[in-house]
Protein backbone atom coordinates (compact mmCIF):
# COMPACT_ATOMS: atom_id res chain seq x y z
CA UNK A 1 0.00 0.00 0.00
CA UNK A 2 1.46 3.33 -0.86
CA UNK A 3 -0.72 5.44 1.57
CA UNK A 4 0.46 7.36 4.53
CA UNK A 5 1.22 5.35 7.19
CA UNK A 6 0.36 7.31 10.79
CA UNK A 7 1.94 5.34 13.11
CA UNK A 8 1.05 7.03 15.97
CA UNK A 9 3.86 7.85 18.41
CA UNK A 10 4.42 5.66 21.05
CA UNK A 11 2.01 5.94 23.89
CA UNK A 12 -0.73 8.06 22.02
CA UNK A 13 -4.10 6.99 22.15
CA UNK A 14 -4.39 5.35 25.91
CA UNK A 15 -8.21 5.26 27.12
CA UNK A 16 -8.65 5.13 31.07
CA UNK A 17 -11.65 4.75 32.53
CA UNK A 18 -11.86 4.83 36.68
CA UNK A 19 -15.28 3.66 37.54
CA UNK A 20 -17.79 5.54 35.30
CA UNK A 21 -21.32 4.45 36.14
CA UNK A 22 -24.30 6.27 33.92
CA UNK A 23 -28.40 5.94 35.37
CA UNK A 24 -30.97 8.18 33.79
CA UNK A 25 -35.11 7.88 34.90
CA UNK A 26 -37.26 6.17 33.10
CA UNK A 27 -40.47 8.06 31.81
CA UNK A 28 -42.11 6.39 35.00
CA UNK A 29 -39.68 8.40 37.24
CA UNK A 30 -37.64 4.87 38.44
CA UNK A 31 -33.89 5.27 38.20
CA UNK A 32 -32.45 2.77 36.00
CA UNK A 33 -28.60 2.24 35.95
CA UNK A 34 -27.90 2.49 32.48
CA UNK A 35 -23.58 0.97 33.63
CA UNK A 36 -22.70 0.42 36.86
CA UNK A 37 -19.12 1.28 38.30
CA UNK A 38 -16.60 0.10 35.22
CA UNK A 39 -13.26 0.56 34.74
CA UNK A 40 -11.37 -0.41 31.48
CA UNK A 41 -7.63 0.36 30.38
CA UNK A 42 -7.03 0.30 26.72
CA UNK A 43 -3.08 0.05 25.60
CA UNK A 44 -2.04 2.37 22.81
CA UNK A 45 -2.19 0.90 19.72
CA UNK A 46 -4.34 -1.64 21.16
CA UNK A 47 -6.86 -3.71 19.59
CA UNK A 48 -10.17 -4.63 22.33
CA UNK A 49 -13.83 -5.84 22.14
CA UNK A 50 -17.08 -4.97 24.11
CA UNK A 51 -19.19 -7.71 23.96
CA UNK A 52 -22.67 -8.24 25.74
CA UNK A 53 -25.77 -9.06 25.31
CA UNK A 54 -28.02 -6.11 23.76
CA UNK A 55 -28.70 -4.00 26.99
CA UNK A 56 -25.79 -4.12 28.93
CA UNK A 57 -24.52 -1.20 28.42
CA UNK A 58 -21.88 -1.38 25.61
CA UNK A 59 -23.35 0.98 23.10
CA UNK A 60 -23.44 3.50 26.45
CA UNK A 61 -19.79 3.10 27.35
CA UNK A 62 -19.00 3.55 23.98
CA UNK A 63 -20.85 6.77 24.01
CA UNK A 64 -19.20 8.22 26.96
CA UNK A 65 -15.88 7.48 25.71
CA UNK A 66 -16.57 9.35 22.30
CA UNK A 67 -17.87 11.99 24.43
CA UNK A 68 -21.75 11.97 23.41
CA UNK A 69 -23.01 11.13 26.68
CA UNK A 70 -21.94 12.32 30.39
CA UNK A 71 -20.85 9.71 32.22
CA UNK A 72 -22.76 10.18 35.99
CA UNK A 73 -19.90 9.49 37.84
CA UNK A 74 -16.38 8.67 36.93
CA UNK A 75 -13.91 9.41 35.40
CA UNK A 76 -13.10 8.76 31.11
CA UNK A 77 -9.33 10.10 29.91
CA UNK A 78 -8.07 9.91 26.33
CA UNK A 79 -4.07 10.35 26.76
CA UNK A 80 -4.46 11.75 30.10
CA UNK A 81 -7.06 14.39 28.89
CA UNK A 82 -10.10 14.07 30.22
CA UNK A 83 -13.33 13.78 27.81
CA UNK A 84 -15.85 16.56 27.82
CA UNK A 85 -17.27 16.29 24.94
CA UNK A 86 -16.60 14.86 20.86
CA UNK A 87 -13.32 15.02 20.01
CA UNK A 88 -11.39 14.95 16.96
CA UNK A 89 -8.73 12.91 18.86
CA UNK A 90 -11.47 9.96 19.76
CA UNK A 91 -12.84 8.63 15.71
CA UNK A 92 -16.34 6.96 15.80
CA UNK A 93 -17.29 4.26 12.92
CA UNK A 94 -21.47 3.80 13.76
CA UNK A 95 -23.83 0.61 13.43
CA UNK A 96 -26.24 2.47 10.93
CA UNK A 97 -24.48 4.17 8.19
CA UNK A 98 -23.77 7.59 9.26
CA UNK A 99 -22.39 9.22 5.76
CA UNK A 100 -24.05 12.15 4.70
CA UNK A 101 -26.00 11.03 2.00
CA UNK A 102 -26.01 14.63 0.44
CA UNK A 103 -21.85 14.36 -0.18
CA UNK A 104 -20.28 11.73 -2.35
CA UNK A 105 -18.06 9.21 -1.18
CA UNK A 106 -14.66 11.11 -1.96
CA UNK A 107 -17.16 14.32 0.28
CA UNK A 108 -17.78 12.57 3.48
CA UNK A 109 -13.99 11.72 3.55
CA UNK A 110 -12.87 15.47 2.43
CA UNK A 111 -15.70 16.48 5.02
CA UNK A 112 -13.30 14.97 7.39
CA UNK A 113 -10.37 16.45 6.95
CA UNK A 114 -11.70 19.98 6.67
CA UNK A 115 -9.84 20.67 10.38
CA UNK A 116 -6.23 20.05 8.61
CA UNK A 117 -6.99 23.41 6.47
CA UNK A 118 -5.48 21.53 3.24
CA UNK A 119 -5.27 23.40 -0.20
CA UNK A 120 -8.26 21.53 -1.92
CA UNK A 121 -5.92 19.41 -4.47
CA UNK A 122 -3.95 18.46 -1.91
CA UNK A 123 -7.43 17.91 0.16
CA UNK A 124 -8.42 15.62 -2.78
CA UNK A 125 -5.69 13.76 -3.28
CA UNK A 126 -5.64 12.55 0.93
CA UNK A 127 -8.72 11.75 0.51
CA UNK A 128 -8.57 9.66 -2.78
CA UNK A 129 -5.77 7.53 -0.79
CA UNK A 130 -7.86 6.57 1.69
CA UNK A 131 -10.55 5.54 0.05
CA UNK A 132 -8.03 3.74 -2.04
CA UNK A 133 -7.13 2.04 1.40
CA UNK A 134 -10.85 0.63 1.46
CA UNK A 135 -10.51 -0.12 -2.06
CA UNK A 136 -13.24 1.87 -3.57
CA UNK A 137 -10.94 4.61 -5.34
CA UNK A 138 -12.69 3.95 -8.46
CA UNK A 139 -15.95 4.59 -6.21
CA UNK A 140 -15.27 8.23 -5.58
CA UNK A 141 -17.65 10.20 -6.53
CA UNK A 142 -20.71 7.87 -5.89
CA UNK A 143 -23.62 9.02 -3.44
CA UNK A 144 -23.67 6.62 -0.50
CA UNK A 145 -27.45 5.82 -1.89
CA UNK A 146 -25.75 4.19 -4.73
CA UNK A 147 -23.45 2.24 -3.19
CA UNK A 148 -23.80 -1.61 -1.21
CA UNK A 149 -24.15 -1.94 2.76
CA UNK A 150 -20.25 -3.27 2.48
CA UNK A 151 -19.24 -0.37 0.57
CA UNK A 152 -21.37 2.30 2.58
CA UNK A 153 -19.28 0.66 5.74
CA UNK A 154 -15.40 0.70 3.76
CA UNK A 155 -16.47 4.42 3.20
CA UNK A 156 -17.27 5.36 6.85
CA UNK A 157 -14.25 3.35 8.01
CA UNK A 158 -12.02 5.90 5.32
CA UNK A 159 -13.92 8.69 6.56
CA UNK A 160 -13.24 8.09 10.38
CA UNK A 161 -9.71 7.35 9.17
CA UNK A 162 -8.96 11.11 7.63
CA UNK A 163 -9.87 12.49 10.41
CA UNK A 164 -6.26 10.75 11.93
CA UNK A 165 -7.75 9.62 15.03
CA UNK A 166 -5.43 8.22 17.90
CA UNK A 167 -8.39 6.40 19.13
CA UNK A 168 -11.29 4.63 16.65
CA UNK A 169 -14.48 3.43 18.45
CA UNK A 170 -16.60 1.21 16.81
CA UNK A 171 -19.94 0.67 17.56
CA UNK A 172 -20.98 -2.99 16.21
CA UNK A 173 -20.07 -1.40 12.18
CA UNK A 174 -20.42 -5.07 11.01
CA UNK A 175 -23.41 -5.95 12.40
CA UNK A 176 -25.97 -5.40 9.32
CA UNK A 177 -23.74 -6.77 6.70
CA UNK A 178 -24.10 -10.53 5.19
CA UNK A 179 -21.14 -13.35 6.55
CA UNK A 180 -19.15 -12.72 3.44
CA UNK A 181 -18.48 -9.39 3.29
CA UNK A 182 -18.93 -9.37 7.38
CA UNK A 183 -15.31 -11.93 6.89
CA UNK A 184 -13.69 -9.35 3.86
CA UNK A 185 -14.46 -6.29 6.19
CA UNK A 186 -13.16 -8.06 9.17
CA UNK A 187 -9.61 -8.99 6.47
CA UNK A 188 -9.95 -4.79 5.64
CA UNK A 189 -10.09 -3.54 9.34
CA UNK A 190 -6.96 -5.25 10.46
CA UNK A 191 -4.64 -4.91 7.40
CA UNK A 192 -5.86 -1.11 8.47
CA UNK A 193 -5.35 -1.46 12.13
CA UNK A 194 -1.55 -2.75 11.34
CA UNK A 195 -0.47 -0.15 9.37
CA UNK A 196 -1.98 2.38 11.49
CA UNK A 197 -2.41 1.05 14.73
CA UNK A 198 -4.74 3.36 16.32
CA UNK A 199 -6.22 2.23 19.60
CA UNK A 200 -9.23 0.70 18.52
CA UNK A 201 -12.15 -0.38 20.97
CA UNK A 202 -15.10 -2.27 19.37
CA UNK A 203 -18.32 -3.12 20.17
CA UNK A 204 -19.98 -6.52 19.20
CA UNK A 205 -22.80 -8.81 20.58
CA UNK A 206 -20.67 -11.78 18.38
CA UNK A 207 -18.54 -14.08 20.08
CA UNK A 208 -16.49 -15.10 16.88
CA UNK A 209 -16.21 -11.56 15.66
CA UNK A 210 -14.62 -10.64 19.23
CA UNK A 211 -12.14 -13.25 19.34
CA UNK A 212 -11.48 -13.32 15.63
CA UNK A 213 -10.37 -9.26 15.94
CA UNK A 214 -9.20 -8.21 19.68
CA UNK A 215 -6.42 -8.56 21.84
CA UNK A 216 -8.55 -8.50 24.52
CA UNK A 217 -11.98 -9.12 25.25
CA UNK A 218 -14.11 -7.52 27.60
CA UNK A 219 -17.33 -9.43 28.30
CA UNK A 220 -20.45 -7.56 29.97
CA UNK A 221 -23.31 -8.49 31.57
CA UNK A 222 -26.85 -6.72 31.98
CA UNK A 223 -28.12 -5.94 34.97
CA UNK A 224 -26.33 -4.61 36.05
CA UNK A 225 -24.45 -3.18 32.93
CA UNK A 226 -20.32 -3.44 33.43
CA UNK A 227 -17.31 -5.79 32.57
CA UNK A 228 -17.38 -8.97 34.61
CA UNK A 229 -14.63 -11.03 32.68
CA UNK A 230 -11.53 -9.53 30.21
CA UNK A 231 -10.44 -12.35 27.98
CA UNK A 232 -6.51 -11.92 26.62
CA UNK A 233 -6.44 -13.34 23.24
CA UNK A 234 -2.75 -14.20 22.18
CA UNK A 235 -3.40 -15.91 18.73
CA UNK A 236 -0.53 -14.88 16.50
CA UNK A 237 -1.25 -12.25 13.68
CA UNK A 238 -2.46 -12.17 11.10
CA UNK A 239 -5.68 -14.22 11.80
CA UNK A 240 -8.39 -14.95 10.35
CA UNK A 241 -11.28 -17.47 10.01
CA UNK A 242 -9.35 -20.13 8.93
CA UNK A 243 -7.18 -20.24 11.68
CA UNK A 244 -9.13 -21.60 14.68
CA UNK A 245 -7.67 -23.85 16.88
CA UNK A 246 -8.34 -25.12 20.31
CA UNK A 247 -7.48 -22.17 22.21
CA UNK A 248 -10.12 -20.31 20.73
CA UNK A 249 -12.49 -22.70 20.95
CA UNK A 250 -11.53 -23.01 24.68
CA UNK A 251 -11.96 -18.79 24.85
CA UNK A 252 -15.26 -19.13 23.01
CA UNK A 253 -16.38 -21.44 25.45
CA UNK A 254 -15.77 -19.72 28.39
CA UNK A 255 -17.33 -16.75 26.69
CA UNK A 256 -20.51 -18.15 26.20
CA UNK A 257 -20.32 -19.52 29.98
CA UNK A 258 -20.10 -16.12 31.37
CA UNK A 259 -22.75 -14.96 28.48
CA UNK A 260 -25.42 -17.50 29.86
CA UNK A 261 -24.78 -17.18 33.80
CA UNK A 262 -25.93 -13.64 32.79
CA UNK A 263 -29.40 -12.70 33.75
CA UNK A 264 -31.33 -11.09 30.38
CA UNK A 265 -33.26 -8.39 31.25
CA UNK A 266 -35.15 -8.10 33.75
CA UNK A 267 -37.64 -5.41 35.97
CA UNK A 268 -35.56 -5.94 38.69
CA UNK A 269 -34.16 -4.26 42.11
CA UNK A 270 -32.01 -1.20 41.02
CA UNK A 271 -30.92 -0.83 44.66
CA UNK A 272 -29.19 -3.79 44.32
CA UNK A 273 -27.10 -3.18 41.50
CA UNK A 274 -25.83 -0.04 42.56
CA UNK A 275 -23.81 -1.54 45.12
CA UNK A 276 -21.41 -3.51 43.69
CA UNK B 1 -42.66 9.30 -18.61
CA UNK B 2 -43.98 9.18 -21.99
CA UNK B 3 -46.66 6.27 -20.77
CA UNK B 4 -47.38 8.78 -18.17
CA UNK B 5 -47.63 11.76 -20.18
CA UNK B 6 -50.26 9.49 -22.64
CA UNK B 7 -51.85 8.11 -19.65
CA UNK B 8 -52.34 11.53 -18.22
CA UNK B 9 -53.55 12.44 -21.75
CA UNK B 10 -56.14 9.65 -22.13
CA UNK B 11 -57.86 10.69 -18.88
CA UNK B 12 -58.38 14.04 -19.61
CA UNK B 13 -59.81 13.47 -22.33
CA UNK B 14 -62.10 10.70 -20.80
CA UNK B 15 -63.19 13.23 -18.53
CA UNK B 16 -63.92 16.12 -21.14
CA UNK B 17 -66.03 13.01 -22.65
CA UNK B 18 -67.99 12.80 -19.86
CA UNK B 19 -68.15 16.25 -19.31
CA UNK B 20 -69.36 16.95 -23.01
CA UNK B 21 -71.94 14.30 -22.78
CA UNK B 22 -73.69 15.25 -19.81
CA UNK B 23 -73.75 18.54 -20.91
CA UNK B 24 -75.34 17.72 -23.93
CA UNK B 25 -77.63 15.88 -22.51
CA UNK B 26 -79.87 18.48 -21.87
CA UNK B 27 -80.79 17.62 -18.60
CA UNK B 28 -79.24 20.23 -17.11
CA UNK B 29 -79.12 24.01 -17.69
CA UNK B 30 -76.60 24.68 -20.20
CA UNK B 31 -76.62 28.58 -18.32
CA UNK B 32 -75.68 26.12 -15.11
CA UNK B 33 -73.62 24.12 -16.59
CA UNK B 34 -71.71 25.10 -20.29
CA UNK B 35 -70.39 22.52 -22.97
CA UNK B 36 -66.78 22.27 -23.25
CA UNK B 37 -66.81 24.15 -26.71
CA UNK B 38 -68.99 27.01 -24.29
CA UNK B 39 -65.87 27.50 -22.26
CA UNK B 40 -63.42 26.80 -24.84
CA UNK B 41 -65.15 30.36 -26.50
CA UNK B 42 -65.47 32.09 -23.66
CA UNK B 43 -61.87 31.54 -22.78
CA UNK B 44 -61.09 33.09 -26.79
CA UNK B 45 -63.72 35.58 -25.89
CA UNK B 46 -61.24 36.64 -22.77
CA UNK B 47 -57.87 36.08 -24.90
CA UNK B 48 -59.63 38.32 -27.38
CA UNK B 49 -60.56 41.30 -24.95
CA UNK B 50 -57.01 40.83 -23.54
CA UNK B 51 -58.52 39.92 -20.26
CA UNK B 52 -57.08 36.22 -20.13
CA UNK B 53 -53.11 37.34 -20.31
CA UNK B 54 -53.62 39.95 -17.62
CA UNK B 55 -55.49 38.46 -14.97
CA UNK B 56 -52.90 35.51 -15.46
CA UNK B 57 -50.14 37.72 -15.03
CA UNK B 58 -51.69 39.62 -12.50
CA UNK B 59 -52.59 36.42 -10.57
CA UNK B 60 -48.87 35.00 -11.10
CA UNK B 61 -47.01 38.34 -9.49
CA UNK B 62 -49.24 37.87 -6.80
CA UNK B 63 -49.05 34.38 -5.73
CA UNK B 64 -45.08 35.42 -6.60
CA UNK B 65 -44.61 37.90 -4.03
CA UNK B 66 -46.81 36.18 -1.26
CA UNK B 67 -44.88 32.95 -2.02
CA UNK B 68 -41.49 34.76 -2.24
CA UNK B 69 -42.21 36.50 0.90
CA UNK B 70 -43.86 33.97 2.82
CA UNK B 71 -41.25 30.93 2.21
CA UNK B 72 -37.87 33.13 2.84
CA UNK B 73 -39.21 34.28 6.42
CA UNK B 74 -41.03 30.26 6.94
CA UNK B 75 -37.41 29.41 6.21
CA UNK B 76 -35.62 31.45 8.01
CA UNK B 77 -37.75 31.58 11.15
CA UNK B 78 -37.85 27.89 11.09
CA UNK B 79 -34.32 27.54 11.07
CA UNK B 80 -34.38 30.08 14.26
CA UNK B 81 -37.56 28.29 16.80
CA UNK B 82 -36.30 24.72 15.91
CA UNK B 83 -32.73 26.12 17.18
CA UNK B 84 -34.22 27.51 20.28
CA UNK B 85 -35.60 25.49 23.02
CA UNK B 86 -37.56 28.67 24.48
CA UNK B 87 -39.24 29.12 20.76
CA UNK B 88 -39.91 25.59 20.76
CA UNK B 89 -41.78 24.90 23.57
CA UNK B 90 -43.57 29.04 23.09
CA UNK B 91 -44.89 28.80 20.17
CA UNK B 92 -46.27 25.08 19.39
CA UNK B 93 -49.83 25.90 21.75
CA UNK B 94 -49.60 28.86 20.01
CA UNK B 95 -49.05 27.51 16.20
CA UNK B 96 -52.02 25.19 16.92
CA UNK B 97 -54.07 28.14 17.00
CA UNK B 98 -53.03 29.32 14.18
CA UNK B 99 -53.03 26.59 11.72
CA UNK B 100 -56.75 26.22 11.39
CA UNK B 101 -57.41 29.68 10.24
CA UNK B 102 -58.39 29.97 6.76
CA UNK B 103 -56.70 32.18 4.37
CA UNK B 104 -60.22 33.73 4.07
CA UNK B 105 -61.24 34.31 7.51
CA UNK B 106 -58.22 37.30 6.97
CA UNK B 107 -59.14 39.27 4.33
CA UNK B 108 -61.39 41.47 6.37
CA UNK B 109 -57.93 41.78 8.86
CA UNK B 110 -56.10 42.44 6.00
CA UNK B 111 -58.38 44.83 4.66
CA UNK B 112 -58.07 46.86 7.35
CA UNK B 113 -54.88 46.90 8.49
CA UNK B 114 -53.45 47.25 4.40
CA UNK B 115 -56.38 48.65 2.30
CA UNK B 116 -57.73 47.01 -0.64
CA UNK B 117 -54.46 47.59 -2.78
CA UNK B 118 -51.93 45.30 -3.39
CA UNK B 119 -50.31 44.92 0.24
CA UNK B 120 -53.48 43.06 1.52
CA UNK B 121 -53.26 40.48 -1.38
CA UNK B 122 -49.18 39.94 -0.48
CA UNK B 123 -50.14 39.94 2.98
CA UNK B 124 -52.77 37.19 3.02
CA UNK B 125 -50.75 34.96 0.59
CA UNK B 126 -47.91 35.32 2.55
CA UNK B 127 -48.82 34.26 5.69
CA UNK B 128 -50.84 31.30 4.37
CA UNK B 129 -47.15 30.29 2.61
CA UNK B 130 -45.20 31.39 5.55
CA UNK B 131 -47.06 28.90 8.13
CA UNK B 132 -46.70 26.06 5.86
CA UNK B 133 -43.26 26.67 5.56
CA UNK B 134 -42.80 27.44 8.95
CA UNK B 135 -43.47 24.33 10.35
CA UNK B 136 -42.03 22.04 7.66
CA UNK B 137 -38.70 23.55 8.54
CA UNK B 138 -39.42 23.57 12.04
CA UNK B 139 -40.39 19.94 12.36
CA UNK B 140 -37.56 19.19 9.92
CA UNK B 141 -34.95 20.72 12.02
CA UNK B 142 -36.27 18.85 14.59
CA UNK B 143 -35.70 15.59 13.43
CA UNK B 144 -32.17 15.57 12.29
CA UNK B 145 -30.74 11.74 13.04
CA UNK B 146 -28.40 12.23 15.67
CA UNK B 147 -26.07 10.30 13.97
CA UNK B 148 -25.61 13.12 11.46
CA UNK B 149 -24.63 15.71 14.67
CA UNK B 150 -22.54 12.78 16.51
CA UNK B 151 -20.34 11.61 13.44
CA UNK B 152 -19.97 15.16 12.04
CA UNK B 153 -18.78 16.70 15.91
CA UNK B 154 -16.21 13.59 16.61
CA UNK B 155 -14.59 14.73 13.17
CA UNK B 156 -14.08 18.17 14.84
CA UNK B 157 -16.10 19.92 12.64
CA UNK B 158 -16.69 24.50 13.65
CA UNK B 159 -20.51 24.79 14.58
CA UNK B 160 -20.54 26.81 11.57
CA UNK B 161 -20.04 24.62 9.56
CA UNK B 162 -22.04 21.75 10.40
CA UNK B 163 -24.60 24.03 10.07
CA UNK B 164 -24.77 24.52 6.36
CA UNK B 165 -22.93 21.31 5.22
CA UNK B 166 -24.56 19.09 7.99
CA UNK B 167 -27.65 20.73 9.53
CA UNK B 168 -28.99 22.24 6.78
CA UNK B 169 -28.97 19.30 4.40
CA UNK B 170 -30.38 17.23 6.45
CA UNK B 171 -33.42 19.31 7.04
CA UNK B 172 -33.47 19.72 3.41
CA UNK B 173 -35.93 17.44 2.39
CA UNK B 174 -38.34 18.72 4.99
CA UNK B 175 -37.84 22.32 4.08
CA UNK B 176 -38.30 21.26 0.46
CA UNK B 177 -41.57 19.39 1.07
CA UNK B 178 -42.39 23.11 2.64
CA UNK B 179 -41.79 24.67 0.07
CA UNK B 180 -43.97 22.66 -2.31
CA UNK B 181 -46.99 22.80 -0.01
CA UNK B 182 -45.97 26.96 0.21
CA UNK B 183 -46.52 26.88 -3.71
CA UNK B 184 -49.83 24.68 -3.64
CA UNK B 185 -51.63 26.76 -1.04
CA UNK B 186 -49.95 30.42 -2.20
CA UNK B 187 -52.52 29.16 -5.24
CA UNK B 188 -55.42 28.22 -2.79
CA UNK B 189 -55.28 31.93 -0.80
CA UNK B 190 -54.80 33.74 -4.04
CA UNK B 191 -58.60 33.22 -4.89
CA UNK B 192 -59.28 34.67 -1.19
CA UNK B 193 -57.00 37.34 -1.54
CA UNK B 194 -58.27 38.61 -5.02
CA UNK B 195 -61.46 39.09 -2.51
CA UNK B 196 -59.81 42.07 -0.84
CA UNK B 197 -61.32 44.44 -4.13
CA UNK B 198 -59.30 43.72 -6.31
CA UNK B 199 -60.09 44.33 -10.07
CA UNK B 200 -58.04 42.09 -11.61
CA UNK B 201 -57.16 38.58 -11.73
CA UNK B 202 -58.44 35.44 -12.12
CA UNK B 203 -60.23 35.57 -8.35
CA UNK B 204 -61.65 38.63 -9.38
CA UNK B 205 -62.58 37.63 -13.15
CA UNK B 206 -64.81 34.93 -11.38
CA UNK B 207 -66.33 37.22 -8.89
CA UNK B 208 -67.29 38.94 -11.79
CA UNK B 209 -68.28 36.55 -13.70
CA UNK B 210 -70.75 35.62 -10.74
CA UNK B 211 -72.36 38.89 -11.20
CA UNK B 212 -73.33 38.24 -14.78
CA UNK B 213 -74.33 34.66 -14.22
CA UNK B 214 -71.39 33.54 -17.06
CA UNK B 215 -70.60 29.85 -15.72
CA UNK B 216 -68.70 29.52 -18.81
CA UNK B 217 -66.07 32.47 -17.86
CA UNK B 218 -66.37 30.45 -14.01
CA UNK B 219 -65.26 27.39 -15.70
CA UNK B 220 -62.43 29.02 -17.30
CA UNK B 221 -61.00 30.48 -14.20
CA UNK B 222 -61.27 27.13 -12.42
CA UNK B 223 -59.48 25.27 -15.23
CA UNK B 224 -57.26 28.12 -15.22
CA UNK B 225 -56.57 27.74 -11.64
CA UNK B 226 -56.06 23.58 -12.11
CA UNK B 227 -54.02 23.78 -14.58
CA UNK B 228 -51.26 26.76 -12.80
CA UNK B 229 -51.53 24.68 -9.97
CA UNK B 230 -50.59 21.43 -11.60
CA UNK B 231 -47.73 22.86 -13.46
CA UNK B 232 -46.36 24.29 -10.48
CA UNK B 233 -46.43 21.40 -8.53
CA UNK B 234 -44.33 19.75 -11.67
CA UNK B 235 -41.62 22.55 -11.38
CA UNK B 236 -41.42 21.41 -8.08
CA UNK B 237 -41.31 17.69 -8.35
CA UNK B 238 -38.43 18.53 -10.92
CA UNK B 239 -36.79 21.09 -8.29
CA UNK B 240 -36.65 18.91 -5.80
CA UNK B 241 -35.08 15.99 -7.85
CA UNK B 242 -32.17 18.68 -8.22
CA UNK B 243 -31.97 20.07 -4.42
CA UNK B 244 -32.30 16.84 -2.18
CA UNK B 245 -31.04 14.40 -5.35
CA UNK B 246 -29.85 11.75 -2.54
CA UNK B 247 -33.29 11.29 -1.82
CA UNK B 248 -34.94 10.00 -4.96
CA UNK B 249 -31.85 7.33 -5.56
Amino acid sequence: MSTAVDHPADGVGRVELDAVSMRFRSPKGKEVIALAPTSLALAPGSFSALLGPSGCGKSTLLNAIAGFVDPGSGTIKVDGKTVRGPDPDVGVMFQQYALFPWFTAIGNVQFAMNRFGLARAERRRQALAALEEVGLADRADTYPGQLSGGMKQRVALARTLAGKPKVLLMDEPFGALDAQTRTSMHELLLGIWDRHRTTVLFVTHDVDEGLLLSDCVHVMSANPGTIIESIRVDAARPRSVRTVDERFIANRNRIMQLLSRTPGPEPVVPAQAGTK
Amino acid sequence: MLIKFRNALLSLLGVVAVWWAVAASGWINPELFPTPYAVWQAAVELYQEGLLLSDLRISLARAAVGFAIGSTLGVAVGLLTARTRLFSLALNPFLSLLRPIPAIALVPLAIVWFGIGEPSKFFVISYTVFLAVWLNTHHGMEHIAITYIRASRCLGTTRLREFFEVVIPAAAPHIVAGLRMGAALAFLSLVAAELTGASAGIGFRLQEARQFIRTDRMFVGLIELGLLGALLDLVFVMLSRKLVHWEHL
